[in-house]
């Protein structure tokens, strides 16, 4: 398998099972448990900056993180998609809202990456870096969340998979933003 | 009540409720924060980027508390602030400051700060543990926010 494959798959198991705790524990269990993983994220990243290894950082490094994006911060990527997820569960009282957020989350950043990079001819007229090949593959998966949230899942995927083009901007920021605007709006 | 608000909201030492007191006051607090800051940080482009950031967080957080109206859990109790609760802004302001000092050596002393002062904030019922949670991604939110527009200034890429 691919790197990029590999990386794309893992970040979305990770998604998973965070809706997987969701749907086990309830929200305040969800809450936890990503709140968790993001502060003690922090710690690594910064033992990771002060050269301190930990074997588990290190080999999720070697495994998957980019290594041709120029960062000073590594893991930071890694650090928005635990808030991206812990703003969906703190700012959405419904769990299926939540959910729907999270997997959008989860599985539309990963397929569009994949599709882009498999299929994607048509690059967008805004952003060199998408094409709307991957924008269509991020739209498609979205409606996944149709088992969350019903037809409701039809314009969240539109506003996620328009959020995810915006130039310039962090994915795991951007498009958990807009879906918890989208139903604070809707809400 | 979750049990995390409920586990640090039983913790009874006075000292804890005491040093969480003198943190609530506003105007003490903020001099903390000031003086944790300028412990820290020395160069002043940095100073300045850090200083924007707590205040975009602070107005962020300012502009949710009041969209989302959530009332305080110590509501209709004596000493308990007549503003909404979520997302706490000691919280938030502490977060940003840990998370600004992120590639730092001193960041442990920040992270450990960030955390004792979300303990106070649980402990003395001023908020419950999704106030406290809520506040880390507008932290992010907004030295993200930050950072891209200082790299954007200083012709660097990616953060």
């Amino acid at each position: 398998m691919e790197f990029e494959d590999r990386r794309q798959l893992f970040h979305a198991a990770v998604g998973l099972v965070a809706i997987a705790i969701l749907l086990a524990f309830g929200r305040d269990g969800a809450m936890a448990a990503v709140f968790l993983v993001l502060v003690a994220g922090t710690l690594m990243i910064n033992f990771r900056l002060l050269g301190v290894r930990i074997p588990v950082v290190y080999w999720l490094e070697q495994n998957f993180e980019r290594k041709d994006v120029p960062r000073s911060m590594p893991g930071w990527g890694s650090a928005c998609y635990a808030a991206g997820a812990l703003l969906a569960i703190t700012f959405l009282a419904d769990p299926n809202w939540i959910a729907a957020a999270i997997l959008i989350l989860a599985l539309g950043d990963s397929i569009s990456t994949m599709v882009g990079k498999r299929f994607g001819k048509t690059v967008l007229p805004y952003n060199r870096k998408k094409s709307l090949e991957g924008t269509l593959g991020f739209f498609f998966v979205s409606l996944l969340s149709w088992h969350f949230v019903g037809p409701l899942a039809i314009p969240l995927a539109l506003v996620a998979a328009a959020a995810e083009t915006i130039p310039g901007v962090e994915d795991n920021l951007a498009v958990p933003v807009a879906c918890v605007a989208f139903f604070l709006v809707l809400a | 009540m979750d049990v995390i608000t409920a586990t640090a909201a039983s913790v009874n030492e006075p000292l804890l409720r005491t040093i969480g007191l003198l943190l609530d006051d506003s105007m003490t607090y903020g001099l903390v924060l000031l003086g944790l800051l300028l412990v820290g940080e020395q160069r002043q482009g940095k100073l300045a980027k850090i200083m924007l950031t707590v205040a975009l967080a602070l107005l962020l957080a300012i502009g949710l508390k009041n969209t989302i109206a959530d009332q305080r859990p110590c509501i209709g109790q004596e000493g308990c602030p007549d503003d909404f609760a979520f997302p706490s802004l000691h919280a938030t302001t502490a977060f940003t400051l840990m998370i600004a000092f992120l590639n730092k050596r001193s960041y442990i002393v920040y992270f450990a700060f960030a955390l004792f002062v979300c303990f106070t904030r649980l402990n003395l019922g001023m908020h419950d543990f999704q106030d406290i949670a809520g506040a880390l991604p507008v932290a992010v939110l907004s030295y993200y926010a930050v950072d891209a527009v200082w790299r954007i200034k200083e012709g660097k890429d990616g953060v």
